[in-house]
């Protein structure tokens, strides 16, 4: 009985709750609690799933072999997806990271263009920001970034990039994208996956934010997307998520009171499978 | 014998050689020697042979040099232009799609030249409202 529910639990926080929590736009005004709320999600749909087979060993007493065989095998197919997942999902990203990390230290020296503060610049010119997440992170900005930002605009870029390497933001996106590409083409949300990645960069705004105000951190974003126009239509342009950031800035934060039944959702959904699991028991 | 580099010294030799390879390339199509290398890195540097061939023998093993026999030693030559790695790192960073959305964090995720109007709008949007 506790091995269905917590199976159909797995189902519903996968499959269902995702895509309802991406129309919640009202969650991008509060993106750390919103994330605590996504990853609890995420989270609870695991457990559920991995509980599934624990919670079906009262049955094996009453010899009930086919609850607990189909259980079992819930929870081995879910195991077994996100290993191969998180194997697939972190070899690649360490791959592709380290090459990067190798051109980017031969070509932008840390101290060129009399900047002292690490940040390596690439002679190109259209202008981009980014970070190398890990161990030994690295900003990078192009030549044509520094031409076209203003100093003002430049420290919010930069605070944005430091909030998400302060923050490990690449290990939250890293979980997102495991668990997405773990999940079953059917069920999988990549609306979901999108959201995270919204809430991650409001997140690294906040800090932009916090050191340059809302106004002049709308117009880094509007610089750097009019120096990336040309660029972007020929590869794949972004998700449109820059208009809806710069919604976000143009809106005050939630109240702390949102913030807090926000973080008690969070707390409620992963204590969900955890009690049918404890119940299963009893 | 001089102490071995540490890891970021290595990192500046690293570049340094790429340099000297990348300005004498026009010079020396055949690619340059490890002795060639040491003697093009400034005096004040002080290095030792075999600390050269070390930071070459890195650089080839990260596909940035290539390197030939030529009798008993080794010539040098850089694997592409500082430009075409240029672009290749750009690419890896503005390119397709999702693996690099995951691989680099961006401050910008693109934007269409028909994003740019709904942009402008929304920063006035923000410059009225916040401003
Ligand atoms: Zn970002």
């Amino acid at each position: 009985m506790f091995a269905v529910l917590l199976a159909l639990l797995a189902l519903l926080l996968a499959g269902v709750a995702p895509r309802l929590m991406a129309r919640l736009v009202w969650f991008r005004r509060a993106p750390r609690p919103a994330l605590v709320a996504w990853q609890a999600v995420s989270l609870a749909a695991v457990i559920a799933a991995l509980a599934a087979a624990p919670a079906a060993v009262p049955y094996l007493r009453e010899r009930g072999w086919l609850v607990f065989g189909m259980a079992a095998a819930v929870t081995l197919l879910v195991l077994g997806r996100l290993l191969l997942s998180g194997h697939r999902v972190g070899t690649g990203l360490r791959a592709a990271r380290a090459r990067h990390r190798e051109l980017v230290d031969i070509l932008a020296a840390p101290d060129d263009g009399g900047r002292a503060d690490g940040i390596r610049v690439l002679a190109h010119a259209t202008p981009t920001a980014y970070c190398l997440p890990g161990r030994r992170s690295r900003v990078v900005l192009t030549q044509g970034a520094l031409a076209a930002l203003p100093a003002d605009e430049l420290d919010a870029v930069i605070a944005h990039e430091r909030a998400h390497l302060r923050g490990r933001h690449d290990l939250l996106l890293e979980y997102f994208t495991v668990l997405h590409h773990s999940v079953p083409d059917p069920v999988r949300s990549p609306e979901a996956l999108r959201e995270v990645r919204l809430l991650i960069e409001a997140l690294a705004d906040r800090a932009a934010i916090r050191t340059s105000g809302p106004v002049t951190t709308a117009r880094a974003l509007m610089t750097l997307a009019r120096g990336q126009a040309p660029e972007a239509s020929l590869a794949a342009a972004g998700d449109g998520t820059t208009a809806a950031r710069m919604r976000l800035l143009a809106s005050e934060p939630v109240s702390p009171l949102v913030s807090a039944v926000m973080y008690l959702y969070a707390g409620a959904v992963v204590a969900l499978p955890l009690t049918l699991l404890w119940l299963s028991w009893r | 014998m001089p102490p071995p580099p540490s890891a970021p010294r290595l990192g500046d030799l690293e570049r340094a050689v790429m340099e000297l390879l990348w300005s004498g390339a026009a010079d020396r199509p055949q690619g340059a020697s490890v002795r060639e290398v040491l003697e093009g890195l400034p005096a004040d540097r002080d290095l030792a042979y075999t600390t050269v061939m070390t930071v070459l023998d890195r650089l080839a093993k990260k596909g940035l040099v290539t390197r030939e026999r030529d009798g008993r030693a080794w010539r040098y030559t850089p694997a592409g232009t500082r430009e075409s790695l240029t672009a290749e790192t750009m690419r890896a960073s503005l390119g397709d799609a999702t693996d690099r959305r995951t691989a680099l964090l961006h401050f910008l995720d693109g934007a269409t030249p028909e994003e740019l109007d709904d942009l402008r709008a929304a920063l006035s949007e923000v410059e009225q409202r916040r401003g």
